[in-house]
């Protein structure tokens, strides 16, 4: 080394102790899962605002604005519904049973479609952020959850005015009024946000090795809703067809949001198990997936 | 590690692959696969066996010419990319300032992007809050467009206010990669004073720039790296003579080259 220079070593700042950090080559594996963890939970409201703000810049140059959220779902509704009752007319259902089942379903789908396919997005075009700033990689899928979620919220009130003013024009439909089984929504709601964010994980990842990942994503994603309860019901299935419900991640979410809002029951525990089952399977596979490969995203960006 | 030292590095190699095609696809992966090709890759040597020890308060230059690993040792220092051999030890919070705008929205106002922003460096919201007017005053906005969106920013209001996110915070090492070029001659100046001032509170700065005369101002040591090599390390002074003869010359000088 050619320098003889002095350098007078400054005190050591105490705290410094508690904040060392080692860098050291790694194989295909996970890091150390519990500081992971702790810097992801401490760093949510860099995903929460990400999201709010992404939100916020979507709707910044439409006219509309936000009124998109509740008119996009609803009209996207009326054209299934067109095409579920052109398909087969006069079917099983009342018509406005069939518009509830559709529209609750179409809700539902949605936001777990716009969790996965927002999700396998984020880490490509979070480049910037990959390259630059160094956290958990998971928050950015996490991020785009949230604001599927966010673009849910206001598709329950538009549900519940469809409901009433269905229930106001045809007093004798089966629909169910208040019940206490609806109390069962907040935990189909967050199997379908876990269950969307997992496999966002494993999109995100697969993106980042292969691009046109996300152009196959198109596809996928339409096949998935014409296999999942949408556009029929759970009962409609018949013998050995039964497996859909359940080989389906999101096949036991939509049973029970069928089953909750449109019949007003309870969930049995066969449907509350493979719910649980598949919101646990995606975090673990995705997380495993994710969290093993995302050393390696700032090189492949 | 002893407590005096900022960070360690040691035997630091960073190899990586890239893939020589031109996107990397599922569907040329299943073409590859059906005729048994393997993918086209070449292998980037980024850092080369580099150790460095840095004590706290040292404010680090590193200079060489495009290529020579500064960004990647940058980058493996603040943990966005891992060693492919040796190890990294860093004693303290990191801040980056390695581009301009991370994590900034250009649909979204001046105010909305520091929160952002600062979010994105690892603020916490009721830090962002207490400097949100702090930030903006050192970014020297005009009046009125720190509520405009971004994207009407010229580049120096721009980088003024990627700048001011960055260094608002109060990280124990700073990692700065060419930063210091935004903005005029006065905002350089506001620049410096508070580089001055974060080497005054004992914070470990180092500074990746290709304008020398920011190395010897700012910095108390630096280096020079070619090729991913560490060539040399020293007072400011030295290593910017050397480099700029290297420069003219075109060659390491001979008694760097056993190195």
């Amino acid at each position: 080394m050619a320098w003889d220079g002095t350098l007078t070593p400054m005190p050591a700042n105490e705290a410094f102790a508690s904040k060392i950090q080692v860098f050291e080559p790694h194989r295909a594996s996970l890091p150390p899962l519990i500081p992971y963890i702790k810097e992801f939970w401490t760093r949510r409201t860099f995903a929460i605002e990400l999201a709010r703000f992404s939100d916020k810049a979507e709707y910044l140059d439409s006219r509309l604005g936000k009124v998109w959220l509740v008119l996009n779902p609803l009209l996207l509704g009326f054209v299934y519904y067109l095409v579920v009752t052109i398909i087969r007319p006069g079917g099983s259902l009342p018509g406005l049973t069939r518009l509830d089942h559709l529209l609750i379903g179409l809700f539902t789908f949605y936001f777990a479609q716009n969790c996965v396919t927002a999700g396998a997005l984020s880490i490509t075009m979070g480049g910037r952020l990959i390259l630059n700033q160094a956290f958990p990689r998971a928050l950015l899928p996490f991020s785009c959850a949230i604001q599927a979620f966010q673009q849910f919220l206001p598709t329950i009130p538009v549900y519940i005015f469809v409901l009433l003013v269905g229930k106001w024009a045809y007093p004798t439909t089966q629909l169910p009024g208040w019940t206490w089984n609806f109390l069962w929504i907040p935990f189909i709601l967050v199997c379908t946000g876990l269950t969307g964010f997992g496999l966002a994980l494993v999109f995100a990842t697969l993106n980042v090795y292969f691009r046109d990942t996300n152009k196959l994503l198109t596809y996928i994603t339409r096949i998935w809703m014409y296999l999942s309860p949408v556009l029929w019901l759970p009962e409609s299935l018949r013998g050995n067809m039964k497996v859909l419900l359940y080989i389906n991640p999101l096949g036991p979410v939509l049973n029970a949001t069928s089953r909750v809002w449109i019949s007003g029951e309870s969930l049995n525990n066969s449907t509350i198990f493979w719910c649980l089952f598949w919101a646990a399977a995606s975090i673990m596979i995705g997380g495993y997936f994710f969290i093993s490969r995302e050393r390696d995203f700032a090189i492949r960006i | 590690m002893p407590q005096d030292l900022a960070i360690r590095i040691e035997d630091l190699s960073i190899t990586y692959k890239v893939s020589l095609e031109a996107k990397r696809t599922l569907k040329n992966a299943v073409m590859r696969a059906s005729l048994k090709q393997k993918e086209r890759t070449r292998t980037i040597e980024a850092v080369k066996h580099l150790s460095l020890d840095l004590p706290h308060g040292s404010v680090l230059g590193i200079v060489g010419s495009n290529g020579a690993g500064k960004s990647t040792l940058m980058r493996s220092i603040a943990g966005i990319l891992s060693p492919t051999e040796g190890r990294i030890i860093v004693n303290g919070k990191i801040s980056t300032l390695l581009a301009l705008g991370v994590g900034f929205n250009p649909a979204l106002s001046g105010r909305d992007n520091i929160i952002l922003g600062g979010l994105a460096s690892g603020l916490n919201m009721d830090e962002i809050s207490n400097k949100t007017d702090e930030i903006a005053e050192f970014a020297a906005l005009p009046d009125g467009f720190i509520d405009l969106p971004v994207r009407t920013y010229s580049s120096g209001m721009y980088g003024r206010l990627s700048f001011a996110v960055a260094v608002s915070m109060t990280p124990d090492i700073l990692l700065l990669d060419e930063a210091l070029s935004a903005g005029d001659a006065a905002f350089k100046e506001k620049s410096f004073e508070r580089m001055r001032q974060l080497c005054a509170e004992a914070r470990t700065i180092l500074i990746v720039s290709h304008a020398l005369a920011t190395v010897t101002d700012l910095c108390d040591v630096a280096i020079w790296m070619h090729k991913g090599a560490l060539v040399a390390k020293g007072k400011p002074e030295q290593i910017v003579d050397d480099y700029l003869k290297f420069l003219n010359v075109g060659s390491l000088p001979s008694n760097y080259e056993d190195m």
